[in-house]
């Protein structure tokens, strides 16, 4: 059964000895009740901006679409360089939290109309201001004069992180496979219900201990929980985003 | 955890409401509520006893049905009622004999007594008695005053049974008339009666030895200037209680120099009923509170003081409506005690109440009782010497008082709750760590804890449920303990340890128990709290 959101406060609240909350007065807490509460929240926040990339903050599960592995697919259209990352979202607050802008994956497989042989290949990611020292100028000449598309080989990234761009602009439509990751939602019911694995709440509880025992002006409590804290994300992150062996890439072979 | 700090609290003073609550912060071993327990004479706090029906599971109303007891006391070998315009005599609570008859004036036997026409007591109101042992009697002869007709004088002698003894009774005119006579006492061996219909503002006294006299030598009237309300004897002097002012009667025996002298002529007495003897002073209820007539270093010189402070405000309301309440008192020897009942019988018996004074070496120590209805309330000393005590309701019974571990059936509800205690600083949080009942217990028993932090305030989170005190079992001494019936292990003053949860800037705690258990008493606290910050 998943932790709840008065799973969880209540296991801080007991562990500083401090009084539980009912599903019935959850909503109504107050004092130290609702710091505890608003703790967990900034907790689960701070666990999410220190590492956004966390699998269980994926926004799919990756796969869907066989054999890619990204979770998110857009399709380009023709002429068309910028694409929302998250489709329909209509603010960077409800955009993903995070995406994975080295693994944009273009391919024709699965596109209407589409025949072997099929384009498929990884897209590179370049910064905004090589694309627009190398490829802006010639690019948007082509779009304006003789509507001379290409086929995309690189990404970019719009400068309000909203959307990714393709260089050069797609001359057809191409489906567009990249790993994205949401934004945790702030608990607000008693019975919403926690996105980490039961394993590591405690990272989320130190985290949390670690604000309380500030407000109780306990910083030697509170460097306590902090190191819980730091010594919990490390063993977390360990285990669910680096449990495989280490390699070095040489970027050089895409160019 | 940061580093836990104690706080050791040890249960003494008593019942305060006249201290606000920062005053309080400095005395924490006092109670801001302590109902249904009583200042140990040993110290702490103990959960006092019940009452029983007097006769038992068989006891029977003297009047037959639920007439108001107006009187009562222990006399001979059972107990004297007086309800329902009569008086009755039993000796177990289940068969009444009714005894406000005339006897004959060398006395009746059971079948001659019984034969006698009734003495009406019209209109009877609350009770008075007044003991005058004397030589060649079995229990001694026993006055009544009860606000109808004349003082009604009662005598048996026998020690079998009741139908083998022989009865004595008559009426007492004091003043030679036929009037209703409210208050009477004995003094140096005088009968005194006050209140006497048409008479309120005169002192009556009788014959020396001759309860029975008020127009021999040796007997007379004085007159004062003010309504009396009670009279009682004070070492050499008769004390006058009037509504305004204090008197004692000096001299009683030489008709030359009898005189009335003025004690205080701004403080009255609320009810003769209220007067009683403890501790060496006569103490009684004045409308600013419970007073003592105490003596001073001069001899013949008496001094007025006030006992009851810390309970100020509790008597000012019953100051403000004493004539809605029916004012009965008694002393409990054994525990030093003043009782007051103040009860109004328009309201139900869960609503009854009364207040309990003992007397510590610091003076006297309060506390309350809640559902004890009493209309008439008695205690003396039987044949054996053993001190008795009897109350009577509205219900028409006659219980035992101070005895069992109910209301007569019904569960005892005690609180007694701790001042808001801020160990030291009201400026720092502080979190609970957990608290140490020091407690004894004088059976199985389960009292519960509760907590409320800074004053109540619903800004703070407050336990919704009460900490589980556990079951405290009484201790077994060796040569004392029953087989089969005491709890091996039991400690005697046992250290009970409660886990406690919360924060706040200040708290308290309240003992709570509601049911038929033996009593307890709490000795104290040991308190282990973590501070936790000054915002």
């Amino acid at each position: 059964m998943a932790t709840t959101y008065l799973d969880i406060t209540n296991e801080v609240l007991r562990e500083l000895n401090e009084l539980p909350l009912t599903s019935a007065n959850f909503a109504s807490a107050i004092g130290l009740q609702q710091f505890v509460k608003d703790a967990i929240n900034k907790s689960i926040f701070d666990i999410a901006n220190e590492e956004p990339q966390l699998p269980f903050l994926s926004a799919g599960l990756s796969g869907a679409t066989d054999p890619f592995y990204g979770n998110v697919t857009v399709a380009t259209t023709a002429g068309t360089r910028w694409y929302l990352l998250k489709a329909g979202s209509s603010s960077l607050a409800d955009d993903y939290g995070s995406v994975d802008w080295d693994d944009f994956y273009l391919t024709t497989i699965n596109v209407s109309g589409e025949t072997a042989p099929y384009v498929s290949k990884g897209l590179k990611f370049i910064n905004l201001e090589d694309w627009k020292r190398y490829y802006r100028d010639s690019e948007n000449e082509d779009d304006a004069n003789g509507q001379a598309y290409g086929e995309p080989v690189r990404v970019i990234k719009s400068p309000d992180s909203r959307k990714f761009g393709l260089s050069p602009i797609p001359d057809k439509e191409y489906n567009v496979h990249f790993y994205a990751f949401n934004k945790p939602t702030k608990l607000t019911a008693y019975s919403d219900t926690i996105v980490f694995p039961e394993q590591y709440s405690n990272v989320i509880t130190s985290r949390a201990r670690y604000y309380v025992w500030q407000f109780k002006e306990s910083p030697q409590q509170a460097a306590f929980a902090l190191e819980d804290h730091k010594k919990a994300m490390r063993h977390m992150k360990s285990n669910l985003m680096n449990p495989t062996p280490r390699v070095m890439t040489d970027d050089r072979r895409y160019f | 955890m940061a580093r836990s700090q104690p706080y050791t609290v040890a249960c003494a003073g008593g019942l305060v409401k006249s201290a606000n609550s920062i005053d309080l912060l400095r005395t924490p071993g006092v109670a801001r509520e302590l109902r249904n327990f009583e200042v140990s004479i040993e110290g702490g706090y103990r959960r006092i006893n019940g009452f029983t029906k007097f006769g038992g599971a068989s006891a029977t109303r003297p009047t037959g049905s639920a007439s108001t007891i107006n009187g009562v006391i222990p006399y001979a070998d059972g107990v004297i009622a007086v309800a329902g315009n009569a008086i009755y005599f039993s000796q177990d609570g289940i068969t009444w004999l009714q005894v406000n008859r005339i006897s004959s004036v060398g006395g009746d036997n059971y079948t001659a007594f019984t034969g006698q026409a009734i003495a009406t007591r019209t209109g009877q109101g609350q009770a008075q008695f007044a003991l005058f042992e004397s030589a060649g009697t079995d229990y001694g002869e026993i006055m009544i005053a009860d606000e109808s007709e004349d003082i009604f004088s009662f005598r048996m002698e026998g020690t079998g049974a009741l139908n083998t003894r022989t009865f004595y009774a008559k009426e007492i005119a004091p003043n030679g008339a036929n009037a209703t006579v409210k208050y009477i006492t004995s003094h140096d061996h005088h009968l005194i009666a006050a209140g006497v219909e048409d008479n309120e503002t005169t002192v009556y006294y009788s014959v020396h030895n001759d309860p029975n006299n008020f127009s021999g030598a040796g007997a007379g009237a004085i007159t004062i200037s003010d309504t009396i309300v009670g009279i009682r004897g004070f070492r050499a002097d008769l004390i006058v209680f009037c509504e305004n002012s204090i008197h004692k009667l000096i001299n009683i025996d030489d008709s030359q120099t009898v005189a009335i002298v003025s004690i205080a002529e701004n403080v009255g007495c609320l009810s003769g009923y209220s007067i009683q003897e403890i501790g060496g002073d006569l103490v009684f209820l004045a409308p600013d509170g419970i007073r003592t007539v105490a003596g001073t270093a001069r001899i013949g010189d008496v001094e007025l003081g006030t006992v009851s402070k810390a309970i100020q405000p509790l008597l000012n309301d019953i100051a403000r409506s004493v004539d809605n309440y029916v004012i009965t008192s008694m002393v409990h020897r054994d525990k030093s005690q003043y009782r007051l009942f103040y009860t109004d019988t328009t309201l139900d018996v869960a609503q009854q109440r009364g207040i309990i004074g003992t007397l510590r070496p610091n003076g006297f120590e309060w506390s309350e009782t809640r559902g004890i209805e009493v209309t008439g309330i008695g205690t003396a000393f039987n044949e054996i010497g053993v001190e008795e005590h009897y109350h009577g309701s509205t219900t028409g019974y006659v219980y035992v008082h101070d005895t069992g571990n109910s209301f007569d059936g019904s569960n005892i509800l005690a609180r007694f709750g701790t001042p808001d205690y801020d160990y030291g600083d009201l400026g720092t949080l502080k979190t609970l760590h957990y608290l140490k009942v020091s407690a004894s217990a004088e059976g199985v028993v389960t009292p519960d804890v509760q907590v409320r932090f800074d004053y109540g305030s619903t800004d703070t989170p407050q336990p919704p449920n009460l900490f589980d005190l556990g079951t405290i079992d009484p201790p077994s001494l060796f040569g004392e303990a029953i087989f089969g019936t005491n709890v091996f292990g039991g400690a005697e003053n046992p250290l009970i340890r409660i886990p406690l949860q919360g924060s706040g800037y200040s708290n308290n705690f309240t003992i709570i128990s509601d049911d038929s258990n033996a009593p307890y008493t709490i000795n104290g606290f040991y308190i282990d709290f973590i501070p936790s910050g000054r915002r």
